[in-house]
């Protein structure tokens, strides 16, 4: 079971009642070890794809597996596999934060093997463990959560939004918790709305819109074909026909400054710009964010 | 299971020891007020009652040491504290489900039947306590009321015990819809249904001839605290409807509950 996928999701689909369709016919395969952000606005499916891996709710068409074991018929071995944060997080709010802690680990066949180097890295101290959970900030909450998740060192992680609720510092350590996770073999599948955290920590992306999987693709392959800003200043009347390439867009000159967007390597640019002597180039570094938002608005509803 | 009933538990402890002690205070307070009763005064006063009022002690004789103890077991008062109990511990699953604590405990290797038989164990435990503390209350006044010396401790308990399963099965009612239900206010809306309907189905069906044959049909029928306390043994019906209803609706609750969605 091991060399199965993490996650494998084949004609996945979850309607609600007549015409509701959550998820429609998603295929989706995240291999052991990748880390996988899973992007998509508000409303798209990224949660409930999460809860039907999970056996929260039942997929109405198609099927789910972690590592192997179908969610629907192995589900006890398959949720041995995982460690889980919802992004709704529920806790029992009458008890400490160490009781809950120690109640969540005594619920996984794994030991907690991580705790107390979680509780470090978040900074979740004895003091903070021995206040209920009412007295709990969000971003305490969550961070109790993130501890309850990852503490049995589990193969698969499966969180959804983790980091609303913790402040940058927090979300910054959370994500380099991560790396050092996925880089120790675990896989990481991260929903998120977040495009930044996402572009951070991931290899590769699933956008979902309406139930559906838009694209699975390489962060840096869906980088390298994003379109850029470019902004060059010359110290004199340069005409653009003098170092047009391939993918560039209209030129609009400024005095001496020249803009323009290129789609593609920029290396064809600079050779042919190099000789005229610029004063200064400015390339925007190809964003996540673009693609998601070109993605979301380009295709229309 | 062990964790989740244990979590259960400490969530719900003070407010079923509170409950408790009102239980208990009151059964006890009551049987204390024995000592002032003038038994002939309060039996001419209640054969002067019109039959309406005379169904809220379902025609026991309330003048008498055991008709005057177990007219409290099916006091308003009584009810609502077991109710209350029973219900609030009925709702428990709805209510995790509602607040998410269900979706982060079954998204580890925990069986939904696992999971609701742990509650139905803290629901039962939970109604036990009250029950008992009630029970305790009962006793210290027949231990040291001498008036009510003729209730024996043995009829007290075995007075007790059908009241303890009877509120069980509203528990397990409440758990019922609740497994049908995303928000706890639904699943106590319906065991608080349940438990009126019950209550006022078994008086009208006293105070009213057309709705006799309907009587049987309320769980409150079955149970006749007076006559228990006075003869010391309930008839087998008693323990066979209410054990039945207990068991059927909590049998129902795990089956539903296994099937169930419990995202909130």
């Amino acid at each position: 079971m091991s060399d199965a996928p993490a996650i494998r999701a084949q004609g996945l689909g979850k309607s609600y009642g007549a015409g509701v369709m959550a998820l429609e016919d998603i295929d989706l395969e995240v291999a052991p070890g990748e880390r996988l952000g899973f992007l998509g606005p508000n409303g798209a499916g990224k949660t409930t794809f999460i809860r039907c891996a999970l056996g929260i709710l039942n997929p109405t068409a198609g099927s789910i597996a972690i590592r192997g074991h179908d969610i629907t018929r192995d589900r006890m071995a398959a949720l041995a596999e995982v460690g889980y944060v919802p992004g709704d997080l529920g806790m029992i709010r009458a008890v400490t934060g160490r009781r809950m802690l120690d109640a969540l680990s005594a619920l996984h066949p794994r030991p907690p093997v991580l705790q107390d180097r979680l509780l470090a890295a978040l900074e979740l101290g004895p003091d903070a463990l021995g206040k209920r959970i009412r007295d709990y900030s969000t971003g305490m909450r969550q961070k109790l959560g993130l501890v309850a998740a990852l503490q049995h060192d589990p193969p698969v992680i499966i969180l959804d939004e983790p980091t609303s609720g913790l402040d940058p510092v927090m979300q910054a350590r959370l994500l380099e918790v991560l790396d050092e996770r996925a880089r120790e073999g675990r896989t990481v599948f991260f929903s998120s709305h977040v495009l930044g955290e996402v572009d951070e920590l991931c290899d590769r992306v699933a956008m979902v819109r309406g139930g559906k999987l838009l694209l699975v693709r390489d962060v840096g392959e869906l980088r390298r074909t994003r379109v850029r800003t470019v902004e060059v200043l010359f110290d004199r009347e340069v005409d653009p026909s003098a170092y047009r390439v391939d993918g560039m867009g209209e030129v609009r000159v400024e005095g001496h400054v020249h803009h323009f967007t290129l789609s593609g390597d920029p290396g064809p640019l600079l050779a042919r710009i190099g000789p005229l002597a610029p004063r200064d180039i400015t390339i925007e570094a190809a964003r996540l964010e673009d693609v998601f938002r070109a993605l979301y608005l380009g295709d229309g509803d | 299971m062990g964790v989740v009933f244990s979590l259960t538990m400490r969530r719900a402890i003070r407010r079923v020891l509170l409950l408790g002690v009102a239980l208990g205070a009151f059964l006890f307070l009551v049987g204390l007020s024995y000592s002032s009763v003038d038994e002939n005064q309060i039996r001419s006063l209640v054969e002067s009652l019109p039959p309406a009022l005379q169904a809220f002690v379902k025609g026991s004789d309330i003048a008498s040491p055991a008709g005057y103890l177990g007219s409290t077991f099916i006091h308003p008062i009584t009810l609502s504290i077991l109710a209350a109990t029973a219900i609030a511990a009925g709702a428990a699953p709805a209510r995790d489900v509602e607040h998410g604590v269900a979706e982060l405990v079954l998204s580890r290797p925990v069986t939904r039947t696992a999971w609701l038989g742990a509650e139905v164990i803290a629901m039962v435990v939970q109604v036990t306590i009250v029950a008992i503390m009630g029970f305790i209350g009962a006793l210290i006044a027949i231990t040291t009321v001498d008036a009510l010396a003729p209730v024996s401790v043995g009829n007290l308990a075995i007075t007790t015990l059908p009241l303890l399963i009877l509120f069980i099965g509203i528990g397990a009612i409440t758990m019922l819809a609740g497994s049908f239900s995303r928000t706890a206010a639904r699943a106590i809306g319906w065991g608080t249904a349940f438990a009126l309907v019950a209550y006022a189905l078994d008086y009208l069906a006293q105070v009213w001839g057309l709705a006799e044959p309907l009587g049987p049909l309320s769980v409150m029928h079955w149970y006749r605290p007076a006559t228990i306390l006075g003869s010391g043994s309930a008839p087998a019906s008693t323990w066979i409807v209410l054990s039945l209803v207990a068991v059927v609706a909590t049998a129902l609750a795990v089956a539903v509950t296994s099937r169930r969605e419990v995202a909130p």
